[in-house]
């Protein structure tokens, strides 16, 4: 099914950017600045947003002719390209970034043919879906976890591994206590922000 | 595929000599007149990759280049700029990339290694100490009379433990198994070697192409190589890389380990060590016997590498992490192990330094000054790889198998003798519920095994040695 593997969706937004000789940078070059400039981890608008496994935003120029016997041909105007792993649909996911972090939205968008600004969320959407391709084969990270769930995982994981190096060897009797214990301590933990876990010793 | 020509290449690349004694010299070429000169010398004594009808000879001599060593001899540039960039940058520059960080990193290198002015590897392998010492002699008077400046040499050679040639490293490890199949390399194959066919049960050679320039590779693909083709074909590219061995920390480690690992097994502290490599010390692959060393294995080439993962997905019998099955994964990625016949290399290496035995009682506790001073001396390994392209083979196997273990689902944990171990790192033994075979988490990891220096060669093959002392390369 486009658009949606297990419980994951994939999507994908063409939005054409304004082509407007007077503006100086042009447009895409605008856009261009502004992503640089983003944090890739916990300032990430992605992170900062909810649902977001993996997010990429890209200005895609013109097709790039590669030689006879290739015929060279256009785009009418250049891209953004937006492609996105999250936990819903354009409706809900959509509304969220809106809500989350609209300044990070108009920044990019605004340099986009016919972006209604993050404002008046239905609008928003509508323009989104307007803009949508659909994503008929796309990478997961993870299937049918939800950016919250993978984040417990990981915490999960890391507290487990940790318990079980430091009581190996334990008394049994000792070991079921502390055990019952750590799992207490564990399920009263909220879930951890994204970007949060730190991988330990890790390579890069 | 085409026929081999063993006598164009060199017999380093298509075999291990298995002799016990080697010298590595490293070379510095004050200027291209003089170095192509002494290559035009030494090219009839260059060993090939013919037949030795008449049984092993006394000595055995072969050369490769770095970059540098390459620029040095003023090959034309519109070849020099066609070699791989990672071989243009050499190992030093590629340390973040293979995690030699920390103790590894460049910095602590030797002398000879952070300098950087070496050009040639000059190997000499040989039967006895006498005959590696009268070919040395003869060849370092042939360099000096050519103004090469001779930079330094590395002994090497077989581990002599109560009074036997041994194939082991100084950990206690016998070493040296498994290298990989190639089409028309090997006369004869053997199961384990090669790549798993779809039956998941049969093995075959790997194409020529994953060993020599010059031919297809897995992929159908000629790899990467510098201009004229004649220059590259039958020609590989070798890592060396000068490994210390730390040994009082790696006694002191599995006997700590060993000591809290709860093995009901009869020696449990060599089932640990096992557990560490995915081979019992005498060799034995614990994937095939996991209870007990069994030399009726190890002797046997049909069954010595012959064995999969598939049937132990959760790492009872060989641990996930095990060094053997982290370099080799065989099909524990399943796929009938298709992700990993790009990834093969093969591997040259010899002990360095003197051996020193177990002592009396080897369970008894290190103290710290024995630790430091086992530690201190000078030993080690010295590891070759040779594989057609260093960035997709070599290199991918440090960055990803050994340094990460994502594609095993093991997270962040790293090899446990070789990777460059930082606070709060692990190595899981997953085990099972049986009271032999426990599971284990072991902690605080050090470092085994400092790399000391090495870097990056192309190893040509005798038509391109002679094009390089001729000066007869054209890369139009």
């Amino acid at each position: 099914m486009s658009n949606q593997n297990g419980s994951v969706f994939g999507l994908t937004f063409l939005c054409p950017i304004l082509n407007d000789a007077a503006a100086s940078p042009s447009h895409d070059l605008q856009i261009r600045d502004y992503l640089s400039t983003l944090d890739t981890r916990a300032g990430s608008p992605f992170a900062i947003a909810p649902g977001t496994h993996l997010a990429r935003l890209a200005v895609m120029d013109d097709v790039i002719f590669v030689g006879s016997p290739a015929i060279e041909e256009h785009l009418q105007s250049k891209y953004l390209v937006f492609e996105t792993n999250c936990d819903s649909d354009v409706d809900p996911y959509i509304r969220g970034l809106a809500s989350a972090v609209p300044e990070h939205l108009d920044a990019v968008w605004q340099h986009c043919t016919g972006y209604p600004g993050a404002a008046d969320a239905t609008k928003l959407v509508a323009y989104m879906k307007a803009c949508q391709i659909p994503t008929s084969f796309f990478f997961a990270a993870v299937n049918n976890k939800s950016v919250t769930q993978t984040l417990t995982a990981l915490q999960t994981q890391q507290a487990v591994a940790h318990f079980i190096a430091s009581h190996q060897g334990m008394e049994p009797a000792q070991l079921q206590r502390e055990f019952l214990s750590f799992v207490q301590t564990l399920r009263a933990l909220p879930c951890p922000a994204p970007c949060s876990i730190i991988p330990t010793g890790g390579p890069r | 595929m085409s026929k081999l020509n063993a006598t164009d290449i060199q017999g380093f690349v298509l075999r291990g000599y298995n002799m016990p004694c080697a010298r590595f010299c490293f070379l510095h070429f004050p200027d291209a007149k003089s170095a192509r000169h002494l290559l035009g010398q030494l090219l009839p004594a260059v060993t090939t990759g013919q037949l030795w009808e008449g049984g092993k000879p006394q000595s055995t001599v072969n050369i490769a280049f770095t970059f540098k060593g390459l620029a040095a001899l003023e090959l034309p540039i519109a070849t020099l700029i066609s070699f791989p960039v990672e071989f243009q940058q050499g190992m030093k520059a590629r340390a973040n990339i293979l995690g030699d960080t920390g103790k590894n990193a460049p910095e602590h290198w030797d002398e000879l290694w952070r300098e950087g002015h070496v050009h040639a590897w000059l190997a000499i392998h040989a039967l006895t100490p006498a005959a590696l010492d009268a070919r040395h002699a003869e060849l370092s008077a042939l360099v000096t009379s050519t103004g090469v400046r001779l930079l330094d040499a590395q002994d090497a050679g077989s581990l002599v433990i109560d009074g036997q040639l041994t194939t082991k490293e100084h950990f206690g490890y016998t070493d040296g198994f498994g290298n990989p199949d190639y089409l028309g390399v090997c006369r004869s194959t053997q199961p384990g070697q090669g790549k798993l066919l779809p039956d998941g049960k049969t093995w075959a050679p790997l194409a020529t192409g994953e060993l020599l320039l010059g031919y297809a590779d897995e992929a159908g693909e000629l790899p990467v190589a510098p201009v004229p083709h004649i220059l590259a074909a039958n020609g590989t590219f070798m890592v060396y890389r000068k490994l210390h061995e730390n040994v009082g920390t790696y006694r002191n480690f599995l006997n700590t380990w060993a000591a809290r690992y709860g093995s009901s097994s009869d020696d449990a502290k060599e089932k640990l060590a096992s557990k560490f490599i995915g081979r019992w010390r005498d060799g034995t692959p614990i994937e095939s016997s996991p209870d007990a060393p069994d030399q009726a294995i190890v002797k046997d080439p049909n069954l010595n590498t012959d064995f999969t993962y598939g049937a132990d997905a959760s790492g009872s019998r060989c641990p996930i992490g095990a060094h053997v099955r982290r370099v080799h994964p065989r099909d524990a990625f399943g796929f009938n192990g298709k992700l990993v016949n790009r990834r093969r290399i093969t591997r040259r290496g010899l002990p360095y330094g003197p051996y020193t035995p177990e002592p009396p009682d080897p369970n008894a506790p290190l103290t710290q000054s024995e630790i430091a001073t086992l530690d201190s001396t000078d030993r080690g390994v010295v590891f070759m790889v040779l594989n057609a392209c260093l960035s997709r083979q070599f290199e991918f196997v440090q960055q990803q198998w050994i340094s990460y273990g994502n594609d095993a689902h093991l997270g962040n944990e790293k090899d446990l003798l070789l990777g460059t171990h930082k606070e709060g790192e692990r190595f899981s033994i997953q085990g099972d519920a049986t009271a032999a075979n426990p599971p284990l988490f072991c902690t605080a990891l050090p470092n085994f095994v400092e790399l000391r220096g090495g870097d990056y060669f192309f190893l040509p093959s005798i038509t391109a040695l002679a094009m390089i002392a001729r000066e007869l390369v054209d890369p139009r």
